[in-house]
């Protein structure tokens, strides 16, 4: 088991040098880079100006000679500095001489992403659970039908329109929610429990928009885990022994229909960090979508090299973990990892 | 969902209700009171609280370095220059009071107010104006602006009140560059690096406000600056909140939580007039905005090297039908790269006139004809075909549209092309591989234009990308620079925009119009907007206490 870990480990290496460089390669093979982007249609920026900057940030180096001197940086954990102006670090805090504090770009974003995301996708389980159980025991019949006409609502339904929709009704028809934004202007006046008051009222529409969507997978899959479980020969011998449905649903089903979920939640690590784009800018949520959209757009290197990299880490992560749990929860795969 | 929806909302009352009872007050945003009356006069006075909206966040605030619209708004407010525009955007002194400039137009020497201080108490000299040309000079400073300042051959200081620069050949823009030169505090400053310093996250200037807090991604929020070298303002605190969406920042305006916001077209022409209720508490404004949209020539291409093929595409255009199809008429046609009303833009000039027959004629005159009757001209056996390039910008793709159906009716057969901005600027700009773009230029302040359209400028990343190549205005560019008599200035441009205007390199489409909205609890605007726009005097806007949101009034 051990070996098998350090096994995986080490593949790790290799795989992520790979995926940091195609995904180097590719961000360059887009036109333009950071000195085309900015100012650049302002004639008061002068084309030498603009050289100057481009040798400052070794862009005019080839990409192979950019790309080691990133990986050179990478290694130590350095991120670097946002290329975009005043050069904010990409993901550390950093400290100049007199104390003061600039904080890292990722490090601001990533935490209100894995809020809000964790948040939703409790809210998901929570809600697809018991909705994908009753979707199977009732299969074919109203109540399943009407389960799977109102996820694939949620699934399809715009959320950039809903979001708009709820806003007006929850902020503008009806003073119950803010309609955008984490903190109300008041906010550092606040007492604590106010405080937290607030943020949980901003917190509702957003994670209530970005559960929807992924209502339906989850669900469905459930209803199909259960579904091949119901029909499986020790269901009948528990149903023939007597025991109550409840017992036979929840405890001999349920149980063993969980296992392909955990293989879901596994993949969906890496999809915590990162945030929709157009959810965040509805709401008005400083998050990673929209840090990593805007470095897209701004042609900002090393911010969008800093999230592909976290995000591929934490991909080969997931996986990882996926493949543990697996193995803990299920003695079949356990044996097979262990030869 | 349904269901689900009015579960939700029940519950949300009850917990309401549960925390309200514990907190009793603090937390609950309460409106204005309705039978507040907006319209009554009320006396300035200080205080209140004007929370505006603002769709990207600045990087940093020091203005040379940060090169975005939103840093310079924020920024705007927190320093001074030594010149800036008035309200008919007129050159005059901020921390100058006046400014001599000598007989051989070379040497131009500012004196400053007296006793001007920082917002830290600290004395504002001439040392701090030299400080920021040095630093703005600085090879290692990372600003894209520096050209300008580096013209000057010799700045000093004789005495504490005094700065005085000399330029190796009389400049006349110069004077533009130092109302656009925002002084920075040489005491904070000095040492070190301008460019990842983290006095650009906590600023400390001259003008009429300060920081107060900075909440990364959601608001800065300023607060007034008792040292001001303008005197005080009188709203005591100016929160901008960043919010990306527009419709979400009208969201907002309608529930009452943000003050101010700029419109689109839409917003400002359709949905106002049919909501009373709105109007009842939101102040609607216009302000000519500081940019015009163009449809531009590469004329080192064919056919557009030939002045009547572009002048025929001129007539072919209808700017009018495109300011009330794009913009539901909230714009002006502009037949000079200046904005109407001030002094550089020449009053006799007229837009293009939209006449498919003039036009017919220029191109046949030009030898273009239909041979084959498929509705497309050709000459030499080539059609008259070409593809308009534009960047992803909902009202210029619009504009295209109704241009590519124009040319149509008069047997041209263009395309449209839309690119995402970077490669757009990289693939087609700098490569000069492109017919047609549809893009924007700004309404200069400054009437200098030399770097778009003097022949030297051609190179790649340089502005005249698209070729123009005209003796006359070469020289008429060369003079204007050289000559710092507004007077004699102002007669060298109206010559230029009238030469350019004849030569039709491009065809002037639309300036279009800001579109603030304001709450009425906000007094003292100007209305209608001058030249310079209604932001001019934000410094006397004032909130009348009556009128104040509850919860947030700090006095």
């Amino acid at each position: 088991m051990t070996k098998y870990l350090l096994k995986r480990l080490f593949w790790m290496v290799p795989l992520l040098v790979g995926i940091s460089l195609i995904s180097f390669l590719i961000m360059h093979l887009a036109p333009g880079d950071i000195t085309t982007t900015e100012a650049s249609f302002n004639p008061k920026a002068s084309e030498e100006s603009r050289q100057k900057l481009r040798a400052l940030y070794h862009l005019d180096e080839p990409v192979l000679v950019q790309y080691g001197l990133w990986v050179k940086r990478i290694a130590a954990l350095d991120f670097g500095t946002s290329f975009a102006t005043h050069q904010r670090p990409v993901f550390w805090d950093k400290k100049d001489d007199k104390g003061n504090v600039s904080s890292g770009m990722i490090k601001q974003a990533l935490p209100i992403t894995l809020l809000i995301n964790v948040l939703s996708l409790v809210l998901i389980i929570a809600v697809a659970l018991p909705l994908g159980v009753i979707s199977a025991v009732t299969q074919n019949r109203p109540p399943d039908r009407a389960i799977t006409l109102f996820v694939f609502i949620g699934f399809a339904i715009p959320s950039f329109w809903l979001a708009l929709m709820l806003m007006y009704w929850t902020g503008v028809s009806n003073n119950w929610l803010p309609i955008s934004g984490l903190h109300s202007v008041g906010y550092e006046k606040m007492a604590f429990l106010a405080q937290g008051w607030d943020t949980l009222k901003h917190l509702v529409l957003p994670v209530f928009i970005s559960s929807l969507g992924g209502l339906a997978g989850i669900s469905l899959f459930i209803r199909n885990g259960m579904l091949d479980v119901l029909h499986q020969d020790y269901i009948t011998t528990a149903r023939a022994k007597g025991l109550q449905e409840n017992t036979v649903v929840y405890k001999h089903a349920l149980r063993n229909a969980l296992l392909p979920l955990i293989t879901i939640l596994g993949l969906s690590i890496p999809g915590l960090i990162g945030g929709s784009v157009i959810a965040e800018s509805i709401f008005a949520i400083p998050g990673m979508g929209k840090l990593f959209y805007d470095a897209v757009l701004m042609r900002d290197f090393p911010v969008i090299m800093g999230i592909l990299t976290i995000g591929s880490a934490l991909t080969l992560v997931g996986n990882l973990l996926a493949d543990l749990a697996y193995a803990w929860a299920d003695p079949r795969v356990r044996r097979g990892i262990s030869q | 969902m349904q269901n689900i929806q009015r579960k939700h909302a029940i519950s949300h009352r009850l917990t309401s209700a549960f925390v309200l009872v514990f907190l009793v007050a603090g937390c609950g945003k309460q409106k204005t009171e309705n039978d507040v009356n907006l319209e009554t006069v009320y006396a300035p006075e200080a205080g209140g609280t004007l929370v505006d909206a603002m769709t990207g966040e600045p990087s940093g605030l020091i203005p040379m370095i940060a090169g975005e619209s939103a840093a310079s708004a924020v920024a705007g407010n927190i320093f001074n220059s030594l010149l800036k525009y008035d309200k008919n955007l007129e050159l005059e002194g901020e921390l100058a009071t006046s400014w001599l400039v000598s007989p051989d137009q070379r040497t131009i020497t500012f004196t400053l107010k007296p006793n001007l201080k920082w917002a830290d108490g600290k004395a504002l000299t001439s040392a701090d104006v030299l400080f920021t040309w040095k630093l703005v000079t600085d090879d290692n400073t990372r600003t894209p602006y520096a050209s300008d300042y580096k013209l000057v051959t010799k700045a000093e200081t004789p005495n504490a009140q005094t700065f005085r620069v000399t330029y190796a050949q009389p400049y006349a823009p110069a004077m533009d560059s130092w109302a656009g030169l925002q002084i920075l505090p040489k005491h904070l400053l000095e040492g070190q690096d301008i460019n990842t310093t983290a006095f650009a996250r906590q600023p400390v200037g001259s003008s009429y406000y300060k920081l107060e807090s900075w909440r990364n991604g959601e608001r800065i929020s300023l607060v007034r600056n008792a040292n001001s070298t303008q005197g005080p303002a009188k709203i005591e605190h100016l929160v901008s909140r960043f919010i990306p969406d527009a419709a979400s920042q009208f969201l907002e305006l309608l529930a009452d939580n943000i003050d101010s916001m700029n419109l689109n077209p839409i917003q400002y022409a359709r949905i106002f007039p049919a909501r009373p209720e709105l109007i009842k508490k939101i102040g609607l404004y216009k302000e000519l905005g500081n940019n015009y949209t163009y449809l531009g020539f590469n004329l080192k291409h064919k056919p557009f090297d030939d002045i009547r093929v572009r002048q025929a595409i001129n007539y072919a255009i209808n700017k009018q039908e495109i300011i009330d199809g794009v913009l539901l008429g909230l714009g002006e046609p502009v037949s000079s790269p200046y904005k109407p009303g001030t002094r550089w833009s020449n009053p006799n000039l007229q837009p293009y006139k939209y006449d498919p027959a003039k036009a017919i004629a220029l191109l046949k005159e030009a030898g273009f004809k239909d041979h084959n009757r498929d509705g497309i001209l050709i000459r030499d056996g080539k059609p008259l075909a070409f593809e308009i390039l534009t960047n992803q910008n909902k009202q210029r793709e619009m504009s295209a549209v109704l241009i590519q159906r124009r040319l149509k009716e008069i047997g041209i057969d263009a395309k449209i092309r839309v690119m995402e901005w970077a490669s757009f600027v990289g693939r087609f700009i700098k490569t000069g591989d492109f017919d047609v773009v549809l893009l924007g230029w700004g309404l200069s302040l400054d009437p200098d234009q030399f770097s778009i359209w003097h022949s030297s400028q051609q190179g790649p990343g340089q502005f005249n990308f698209i070729g123009y190549n005209n003796p006359q205005v070469d020289k008429l560019l060369e003079q204007g620079r050289m000559e710092l008599d507004p007077d004699k200035r102002m007669k060298i441009y109206h010559e230029f925009a009238s030469v350019l205007q004849e030569d039709s390199p491009i065809v002037y489409l639309f300036a279009g119009y800001g579109l603030p909205a304001i709450h009425k609890r906000v007094k003292g605007i100007d209305n209608p907007a001058p030249p310079a726009g209604i932001g001019h005097n934000s410094y006397e806007w004032y909130i009348p206490k009556p009128l104040r949101r509850t919860e947030m009034s700090s006095d």
